[in-house]
């Protein structure tokens, strides 16, 4: 047997889906539905980061960061294969979300909003979006792998004109998100900066899988043009938007602390309770802490061995902050068993063969974009 | 995977790719000096006595109904209950905020090595400065008693008392003051090697004197510089972390109460962003009358105000998802209280406010998609003057419509401002571009050894210098 | 050649590429130290000069640190420790109100420290004192060209061999920079100078804060809450005809939960009946109240004999007396409330429950001043 990367993932892929099944046999439809919300949403949001730096590159003009575009738009396919995931979901409604209950709407608060969480409205929703991202990725990715064939210019000016209207629409569509399968698990909570919050890590969550991926193809011997200039720049923006996503986390948690109103700051104390609270302070050290301090001097913004690391870690606290948000609406604690475990085998395992055969579809960068040769000769 | 790249060179590339300018024309470093330090030394034209005249008319003005305010008592403005925070915290946030726009430009553009920045830069630092004075007149005059203002500051007393650490309000005395102090030492910093170029070009000896001190011995020694350069770009990425929290420390202000309208999560980015797209604003207003006035169109660019155009469009479209949220937020929380004060924003007794806003803020700068208001005055000024209004009205209609009309109907109040509410505002934007006059008449408005650095050539040839 | 040893020798270039060329061929051949100077920075120039790697960060990131716990553990101590103080219901350790403090604080140490690091410490400015400030090198360096500096330090330099080698370098002329007069540039008169200098200015300051905080709470308009047009008690007043600020009740006035005692003559009080009943709680407050108000003049057993001295010219009635005795209560109620010869009404200081309380302890003095031997318990 040849024990090379590809056979173990596989093997990993298939270990994980075996226990998938199990969970949703022996642990009960809840505890699945809670890890198929995880994981769904933990590769969306990692495509969707993705297809936004792709999107921002063209918005800002950006040039220094054409060579390394090809690795986000390959990982925003992830947006896509969440597509059908997102499908399966919808199935999770009627065990998770209390607002599919008949016997919820007796609360006026949930039966006033009754119009927006319902499950045609809420399948719309999800349809619309999913169809408007299959769109900017036609036009924003599909465009890029056509020029490396056609070497036409005029892909950059279309893809310059849609990215500002892309922009407006995935601020939508996140906050859409967010609003519907992350805050709705609790109907009567909201916070309107949680558009932003889910924004903030998603970004950092395709940043940091940009990152990972172009230091394992660089170890790999590919993007050998690709120098500390670029990582530097990349280490910059893994810095400077773990910042900005405290700020946010922050912002939300002490607002709702300082004012101590109890239809908002129960969702809170939900989480602060049980293992809850040492759970969090995890988050903030790994999510936080963590990169901060290690990403803070100079040389180590460009170093590929720190930016390995903290871009790994950076990752698993996406993956925390979301299981840190979702799974107490089981109201069981932090779980972490064997359908924990086995879905995280499967979906990462996959995530991975996914990426590995999608990275090796055609060049690893945008060959035919005409301002490539500038973006190579990027120095600080 | 690798070398088959496409080569093009920039003037193949289609029009709508291809950067404008960052500079124009053949421009050497003593090029620039001249240029941009020729002001401080000549006198300046009669435009500028007559706009001095204008401004200084408009600060007295000012000082007089602060003078009247502090001689009669606060009852001289238009404050009652329920709207007991008015005019003065509006002014406030609004100079706050119009300061941000020049720490941006200044410190988050330097880390992001944007090398268009080296010609805005020194003049909307000053803008940031004077701003931030501005503001910092508001809450002091608006205390009772204010010369017991030093009660606010943590000092061991007799009193045997501390701040309230807790409160937001001491929250914002420790940010503004170390935002201006830190903008205060940034902007010195960067002028020190402007300083050393006066103190050896002046003649006079007054003015050398004076440059002499102020320039502290500046050389230009490389092991300076090295220092020199390590703490400016810490300063910078230090600023940067103030351009974030200063004006989210303003918006606790108002989201750590519990008032429908004032309670909202997303206070925070919603105030940065406002306050960078006031500031911009401001700041596009201004370089449009220095750039045209001291004939410096080919150091401060085209394209630096098509950039800054963008920056206000990008600013406004936020707003507009800031506003949907909100008034989503406000059906979406089934709260009366939060409902019904977002219907006052758009139906109640403010509306005229809640849609001058909307139209200033929202659909004016749409306007900018349009390449034509980005590269003409007359456009984006109209624009510039459209998001001021917009933006100090959406203050007025988070304070003073929130306010009015809060939980019990019978503390519904209306609000009137009086004349001396007017007066002070218009003091300020009297003291704002007074201070900015006699800047650019002392000082160069330029940051020129920022400029030098970015010349084509400043730099040796093995560096292998890319663009901009 | 000046007997003077030369300070420097300064070689002015033409561009950066050229002095960047000149610096390895000049320090490959002297011993002495390279300064260059350059109207704006030059990459890679630290490397080629052999300038060490600025401390700044490792200073500013220690500073910073400082900030954030100093910060943070005053915010701590002065809410929590020194003056706890409620607010909102928080806890007195809520860290999460005192974290965007902390942050400010943290900046602005760490700021301070980048900025005035740099000045004072690194790079040792300000200094007028500098040759090379005097030079005719310096205005041109300001401008747009740029030089390298041979500098003596605490060695000689030969100034003919070394203008010679900067010329050959490239440098398109040379100045030779003079030692200056013997207080050097780094004298200690200038710190001292400077530092009494400042000692003064503390004093002096501190002086004048003081002087001021004292001055100014007692100028107008600071004192305009002191003097306030109102009527302050026991204060005269031209408001009124008679200057007394304290006026009288009006007359009439009666307090809003008493009854008006209409009754003009004592002849016609006898009727009233005593509400009070006999038990021993009220003859308890009766005495109290006699004891406060009626032991002063009638004196503590009821027989007019007072601690009143001699000099008090009335005579208080003897309230034990028989013809006391015989007197109904409605009778002393009248003289209680519209007073008798030289007593004046007790109606204003006596409440209603009190005066009926009162009389009835008078009735226990009257028994108790007349006892007989069936009196006393067995």
């Amino acid at each position: 047997m040849n024990w090379d990367t590809g056979t173990k993932l596989k093997l990993a892929a298939a270990v994980g889906c075996a226990g998938v099944i199990s969970t949703f046999l022996i642990s009960g439809s809840e505890r699945f539905w809670a890890n198929w919300i995880l994981w769904f949403l933990f590769l969306l949001t990692i495509g969707l980061g993705s297809l936004f730096i792709v999107a921002l590159e063209h918005v800002v003009g950006a040039r220094w960061s054409i060579p390394l575009r090809r690795i986000p738009e390959r990982l925003s396919t992830f947006a896509l294969l969440m597509g059908p995931a997102a499908l399966v979901a919808l199935l999770s409604l009627r065990f998770l979300y209390p607002w599919t209950k008949p016997e919820s709407l007796n609360d006026p608060v949930i039966a006033g909003k009754a119009s927006w969480l319902n499950v045609p409205f809420f399948s719309l929703r999800v349809i619309l979006c999913a169809g408007l991202w299959i769109l900017a990725y036609r036009i924003l990715v599909s465009g890029s792998l056509e020029q490396d064939r056609k070497r036409d210019p005029k892909f950059n000016l279309r893809a310059r004109r849609f990215a500002p209207l892309f922009m407006a629409v995935f601020a939508i569509t996140i906050t859409v998100v967010a609003f519907d399968w992350i805050s709705s698990l609790e109907p009567k909570w909201y916070s309107d900066i949680f558009g932003v919050y889910l924004f903030a890590g998603t970004f950092l969550a395709g940043l940091a899988a940009t990152t990972l991926a172009l230091l394992y193809l660089k170890s790999r011997g590919r993007f050998r043009e690709i120098g500390p200039d670029h990582m530097y720049n990349l280490g910059g923006f893994l810095f400077a938007f773990t910042v900005f996503w405290s700020y946010i986390g922050f912002a939300q948690y002490m607002l709702m602390w300082y004012a101590n109103m109890p239809e908002e700051v129960f969702w809170y104390k939900e989480r602060l309770q049980g293992a809850w609270g040492p759970l969090l302070l995890v988050l903030a050290v790994f999510h936080f802490l963590v990169p901060f301090f290690v990403l803070m001097p100079r040389e180590a913004k460009g170093d590929p061995r720190f930016l390995f690391w903290t871009a790994s870690v950076m990752l698993f606290s996406h993956w925390l902050d979301l299981y840190w948000m979702i799974f107490p609406v089981l109201r069981r604690g932090p779980l972490l068993g064997w359908p924990e475990l086995s879905f995280g085998f499967l979906f990462v395992s996959g995530g991975l063969i996914w990426i590995r055969h999608v990275m090796n579809r055609g060049a690893d960068m945008p060959v035919g974009d005409p301002l490539l040769r500038e973006g190579l000769e990027f120095r600080l | 995977m690798n070398s088959d790249v496409a080569v093009l060179p920039e003037s193949g590339l289609p029009e709508g790719l291809r950067q404008p300018p960052v500079l124009i024309g053949e421009i050497r470093p003593g090029g620039v000096d001249d240029q941009v330090l020729s002001h401080v030394f000549e006198k300046p034209p009669k435009a500028w006595f007559i706009a001095f005249a204008c401004t200084s008319a408009a600060l007295l003005i000012g000082l007089a109904m602060i003078g009247y305010t502090l001689a009669v008592g606060i009852g001289a403005w238009g404050n009652n209950m329920p709207v007991a925070w008015a005019f003065a915290i509006i002014n406030f946030v609004f100079w706050v905020g119009i300061g941000h726009a020049g720490t941006l430009i200044s410190a988050i553009l330097l880390l992001f090595r944007a090398r268009w920045r080296n010609a805005i830069s020194r003049f909307s630092e000053a803008m940031t400065i004077f701003a931030v004075m501005c503001a910092g007149i508001f809450p002091l005059i608006h205390v009772g008693r204010p010369w017991l203002a030093f009660f606010l500051f943590p000092y061991p007393n007799q009193r045997g008392i501390w701040p309230n650490f807790r409160s937001p309000l001491i929250w914002d005395v420790v940010a503004v003051s170390t935002y201006f102090s830190v903008s205060l030492l940034f902007w010195y910093l960067g002028l020190m090697p402007d300083l050393a170029s006066l103190r050896d070009r002046t003649r006079t000896k007054t003015r050398k004197l004076v440059y002499s001190v102020l320039a502290l011995g500046w050389r230009g020694a490389a092991s300076h510089w090295q220092h020199y350069e390590r703490a400016y770009l810490i300063i910078a990425g230090l600023a940067t972390g103030l351009v974030l929290s200063v004006h989210s420390v303003v918006s606790f202000d108002f989201a750590v109460s519990l008032l429908p309208g004032w309670h909202m999560t997303i206070f925070p980015p919603y105030f940065v962003t406002g306050a960078i797209f006031a500031g911009f604003a401001m700041v596009v207003m201004a370089l449009v009358v220095v750039r045209s006035t001291m004939h410096l169109e080919n150091l401060i660019t085209e394209y630096h105000l098509e950039v800054m155009n963008k920056v206000i469009l990008t600013c406004s479209c936020l707003m507009g998802y800031a506003y949907l949220l909100e008034g989503f937020t406000a059906w979406y929380s089934m709260n009366s209280y939060v409902h019904h004060t977002f219907m006052q924003y758009i139906a109640g007794t403010y509306r005229w406010a809640g849609w001058t806003t909307i139209t200033c803020n929202i659909l004016i700068p749409q306007l900018l998609w349009s390449r034509w208001f980005r590269r003409h005055y007359a456009g984006m000024i109209f624009v510039a003057v459209a998001v001021t209004i917009g933006m100090w009205f959406e203050r007025f209609v988070i304070i003073v419509s929130s306010l009015h009309q809060d939980f019990l109907p019978s503390a519904w109040h209306i609000y009137r401002p009086t004349i001396v509410d007017y007066g002070i505002l218009l003091g300020s934007f009297g003291l704002f571009f007074t201070l900015v006059l006699l800047f650019a008449r002392v000082l160069p408005v330029i940051a020129t050894t920022e400029m030098k650095m970015v010349l084509p050539g400043s730099q040796p040839h093995h560096q292998g210098r890319g663009h901009e | 050649m000046s007997k003077r040893s030369a300070f420097s020798v300064v070689g002015i270039f033409e561009s950066p590429q050229l002095l960047m060329n000149a610096i390895p061929g000049i320090k490959a051949k002297v011993t002495a130290r390279l300064e260059a100077y350059t109207p704006y920075p030059i990459e890679g120039i630290d490397r080629l000069l052999g300038l060490r790697k600025s401390p700044i960060g490792g200073m500013v990131l220690v500073m910073g640190i400082i900030g954030a716990i100093a910060g943070l553990s005053f915010e701590l101590w002065t809410s929590g420790v020194d003056y706890p103080l409620r607010t909102a219901g928080k806890p007195y350790f809520s860290w999460e109100a005192f974290i965007p403090v902390m942050f400010e604080v943290t900046v602005l140490f760490a700021t301070f420290t980048a900025g005035l690091g740099m000045l004072l410490l690194l790079n040792r400015l300000p200094l007028f004192r500098h040759p090379m400030l005097r030079s005719k090198a310096l205005p041109l360096v300001t401008r747009d060209k740029f030089a390298l500096a041979v500098e003596a330090g605490a060695g000689e330099l030969d100034p003919e061999a070394v203008a010679k080698m900067l010329q050959e370098s490239g440098a398109e002329s040379v100045e030779v920079i003079e030692m200056p007069a013997p207080a050097g540039p780094l004298s200690p008169v200038f710190f001292f100078n400077a530092f009494a200098a400042i000692a003064v200015s503390c004093v002096l300051a501190g002086l004048l804060t003081y002087w001021a905080t004292k001055l100014f709470p007692i100028l107008p308009p600071m004192v305009h809450m002191l003097d306030q047009p109102r009527l302050d008690p026991q204060r005269a007043d031209s408001f009124f005809t008679d200057g007394f600020g304290m006026r009288m009740p009006v007359p009439e006035t009666v307090t809003h939960d008493s009854v008006p005692y209409t009754i003009r003559s004592q002849d016609y009080a006898g009727s009233l009946v005593n509400p009070m009943p006999r038990s021993e709680s009220v003859l308890h407050r009766g005495r109290q109240a006699y004891t406060n108000y009626c032991a002063v003049c009638h004196g503590v057993l009821g027989n007019g004999s007072p601690s009143l001295t001699a000099a008090y010219g009335a005579k208080p009635a003897n309230l034990v007396s028989q013809k006391f005795i015989d007197l109904p209560d409605g009778k002393i109620y009248h003289v209680i409330m519209a007073g008798k010869n030289a007593m004046p009404s007790y109606a204003a200081d006596i409440v209603e429950s009190d005066r009926w309380a009162a009389i009835h302890y008078v009735r226990v003095l009257q028994r108790a001043m007349n006892a007989k031997d069936e009196d006393i318990p067995k």
